[in-house]
C-alpha cells in the first residue's frame, strides 16, 4: 500500500516536472535549434533575400567559394588580430589588476565598482564615446602627443589600418577590463589563506608567494577567462559597426559578424550568410569544446 | 611598494572612468569646446541645449522619447519571462525527478554554444514570415528565456530544503501555488542577479533591432544612437548628450545595486557541472 503511494507520488512529481519545463524546451526548439538546422540547411543553397525565385541546391559550394574568397580570409584574419590582440591584455591586466585590489585592505569596492562602470554603458554608447575621443582633434591626440613628446601629430586612430584596429581593440579592453578583473577577485578570494601563511613560513616572499602559490591555483580562473573573453572577442559587432558606419576604413576590422550581416541585409546574399554563420559556430564550438577539456584537467585546483 | 600599488590603482581607476566623465562634460558644451585642447574637465557652464537637440532629433520629430520608452518595454518584458521561465524550468530540472531530465538539462546548455550570431539571419527569416518586424513581440520573442537563467536558477534551487516544499504539500497547496508562493520569494537574490544581467544585456542590444526594427517609431536606443551619430547635424555635444540619456538609467541601476551586478560576473567562476 505505501508502495502504491509512493510511487504514484514520484509519477506525479515526473507530470510536473515536465509540465515545469517544456515551455523552455518548446522554446529553445524554436529559437534556437531549428535556427541552427536551418542555418545548416540554407548554407546548401543558393538563396537570395526578398527573391521569389525558389532557392537552388549548390551543396557545398557556398563553402568553397568562401575558403577561395580573400574578403572571407579578411575576415578571419580580423576577427583573430581582434580576437588576439584584445584577450591577451585582458588576461595579463586583469589578473594583475585584482592582485592589486586583493592586496589592499579599504577600498576593494570603490576600485572593482570603478574598473567595472564600462561595463555596464551599451557597446554603442561605449563606441560613440571613443570615436569621439580618437577624433583627429579629440583627447586621443593630445594624450599621445603628450605622453610620446611629440607635438601635433595625428595618429590616424581610425583612419590607417593598423591604428583602427589598435581602436577597436582599446575600446573592447577599456570595456571589459574591469568585468573580467571581478572574476579574477573571485578566483583570488577562493585560494584559501592558509595557503599564502604557510609559504610565507616556508621563506617566500611577495612575489615568489604570487608565481608559486597564486599562478597555478588559478589556472581555473584563467582557462575560464581566457574562454570567455575569446569568445566574446569572436562575435564582437557593435564597435566595428559604428566605426566602419563612420567613415572608418572596414577592411581591417571586417569581422565575421559584420560580414555576416553586410553579405545577408546588403548584398542579400542569404546562403552565403549561412555557410559563414555556420563556420562562425564551428569556430566558437571549437572553444567551447576547448573549455570543457581545459577544466577537466585541473584536476584537485578545479573549481569551476 | 605600497605606494606604488596605490598609484597605479588610482590612476588606473582614473583612466577608466574618464571617458564616461567625458561623455558627461561633453554632453554641457557647446561643440567647439569640446575639441578645444586642453579639454575641460569641468564645463564652464551648463549648456542644455545639446540635450534638447538629443531629444528633439535633427529632424524635430521627437523621437527619441520614444525610442527610449521602447528600450524600457523590451528590457523590461525580457527580464520579466526570463526570469519566469527560468526559475519554473530551473525549479523543475532541480526538484522534479523525471525519466530524462538529465538529457533535457544537457539539451538546455547545448544552447549556450550557439551563438546568437550565427543563428541571427535564420530567425531573421523566421520573423518576417511570422510577419512580426517591427512589432514589441518581435523584438522580444528570441529572448523569452535563456539557458544561463536556467543554470543559475537550477543552481539556486538545488539546496532548497525539501521539507519546506513536503509540509506545503501536505498543508495541500497546488505544485504552482508552490512556485509562486515559496519557491519565487525565496530565490530573491537569484531572480534579482538574472534580472539586472537581462535588462542589461536587452538595453545594450543592437544586433537584432538592427534586423528587425525598420520604422522610426519601433527603434531602440542603441539604433537611435546609431543613426544619430550618422546624420551630419549632429554635433559633438549633442551625440554625448544623447549618449548620457541613454547610460543614465543604466548608470542609476548599476550604482544602486552594484552587488547583484558584481555577483552576476563572479557567478561565471564558480559554475559547477
Amino acid at each position: 500500500m505505501k508502495r502504491i503511494l509512493k510511487k504514484g507520488i514520484e509519477h506525479k512529481k515526473a507530470r510536473w516536472g515536465w509540465f515545469f519545463v517544456l515551455p523552455s524546451l518548446a522554446f529553445f526548439a524554436v529559437f534556437s535549434f531549428y535556427p541552427i538546422v536551418n542555418a545548416l540547411y540554407t548554407s546548401l543553397f543558393r538563396k537570395r533575400l526578398l527573391s521569389l525565385r525558389p532557392p537552388t541546391f549548390i551543396g557545398l559550394e557556398n563553402y568553397e567559394y568562401l575558403l577561395k574568397s580573400p574578403d572571407f580570409w579578411n575576415s578571419i584574419k580580423a576577427t583573430l588580430i581582434f580576437t588576439i590582440g584584445t584577450f591577451i591584455p585582458i588576461l595579463v591586466f586583469s589578473l594583475l589588476l585584482a592582485s592589486f585590489i586583493m592586496s589592499r585592505k579599504r577600498f576593494q569596492k570603490f576600485f572593482q565598482m570603478a574598473f567595472y562602470s564600462p561595463a555596464v554603458l551599451s557597446s554603442v554608447v561605449a563606441a560613440a564615446i571613443w570615436l569621439l575621443i580618437l577624433d583627429p582633434r579629440g583627447l586621443a591626440n593630445t594624450g599621445a602627443n603628450f605622453l610620446l613628446g611629440t607635438k601635433g601629430i595625428d595618429y590616424k586612430w581610425l583612419a590607417s589600418a593598423n591604428m583602427v584596429r589598435f581602436s577597436t581593440i582599446l575600446v573592447y579592453f577599456w570595456k571589459y577590463i574591469g568585468y573580467f578583473t571581478i572574476i579574477y577577485i573571485t578566483g583570488l578570494a577562493s585560494i584559501p589563506q592558509s595557503l599564502h601563511e604557510a609559504a610565507m613560513i616556508d621563506g617566500a616572499n611577495g612575489w615568489k608567494d604570487f608565481w608559486h602559490i597564486t599562478i597555478p591555483l588559478l589556472k581555473p580562473t584563467t582557462v575560464l577567462v581566457s574562454i570567455m573573453s575569446m569568445l566574446q572577442c569572436l562575435k564582437t559587432f557593435s564597435t566595428q559597426y559604428l566605426f566602419t558606419q563612420s567613415g572608418a576604413p572596414l577592411e581591417p576590422i571586417n569581422v565575421i559578424t559584420l560580414n555576416i550581416y553586410n553579405t545577408a541585409i546588403r548584398d542579400h546574399n542569404i546562403g552565403r550568410a549561412s555557410a559563414m554563420s555556420i563556420i562562425l559556430f564551428i569556430i566558437m564550438l571549437f572553444f567551447t569544446w576547448l573549455q570543457f577539456k581545459a577544466s577537466r584537467s585541473g584536476g584537485e585546483v578545479d573549481y569551476m | 611598494m605600497d605606494i606604488v600599488i596605490w598609484t597605479l590603482l588610482i590612476a588606473t581607476a582614473l583612466l577608466i572612468l574618464s571617458p564616461i566623465v567625458f561623455m558627461f562634460t561633453a554632453s554641457l558644451m557647446p561643440a567647439r569646446d569640446i575639441v578645444k585642447m586642453p579639454y575641460r574637465w569641468i564645463p564652464e557652464e551648463l549648456y542644455l541645449d545639446n540635450y534638447a537637440q538629443a531629444i528633439k532629433g535633427n529632424d524635430g520629430s521627437y523621437i527619441y522619447p520614444r525610442n527610449i520608452l521602447n528600450s524600457f518595454i523590451v528590457a523590461g518584458i525580457v527580464s520579466v519571462t526570463t526570469v519566469l521561465l527560468s526559475a519554473l524550468t530551473g525549479y523543475g530540472l532541480a526538484k522534479f525527478p523525471f525519466k530524462g531530465r538529465n538529457l533535457v538539462f544537457l539539451l538546455i546548455m547545448a544552447t549556450m554554444m550557439i551563438p546568437f550570431e550565427a543563428i541571427m539571419i535564420p530567425l531573421y527569416l523566421v520573423a518576417t514570415s511570422l510577419n512580426i518586424q517591427n512589432t514589441y513581440i518581435g523584438l522580444i520573442l528570441p529572448f523569452l528565456t535563456n539557458a544561463f537563467g536556467i543554470f543559475l536558477m537550477r543552481q539556486y534551487l538545488i539546496t532548497f530544503p525539501d521539507e519546506i516544499l513536503d509540509a506545503a504539500r501536505i498543508d495541500g497547496s497546488g505544485e504552482l501555488s508552490i512556485f509562486w508562493r515559496i519557491i519565487l520569494p525565496n530565490s530573491a537574490p537569484a531572480v534579482a542577479t538574472l534580472a539586472i544581467l537581462t535588462f542589461r544585456s536587452q538595453w545594450d542590444n543592437l544586433l537584432w533591432p538592427l534586423l528587425i526594427s525598420q520604422s522610426e517609431e519601433m527603434k531602440t536606443i542603441p539604433l537611435y544612437i546609431v543613426k544619430f551619430a550618422m546624420e551630419k547635424h549632429t554635433n559633438e555635444g549633442a551625440m554625448m548628450a544623447a549618449a548620457s540619456i541613454a547610460s543614465i538609467p543604466i548608470l542609476i541601476l548599476f550604482i544602486t545595486l552594484s552587488k547583484y551586478f558584481v555577483s552576476g560576473a563572479s557567478l561565471y567562476s564558480s559554475r559547477k557541472g
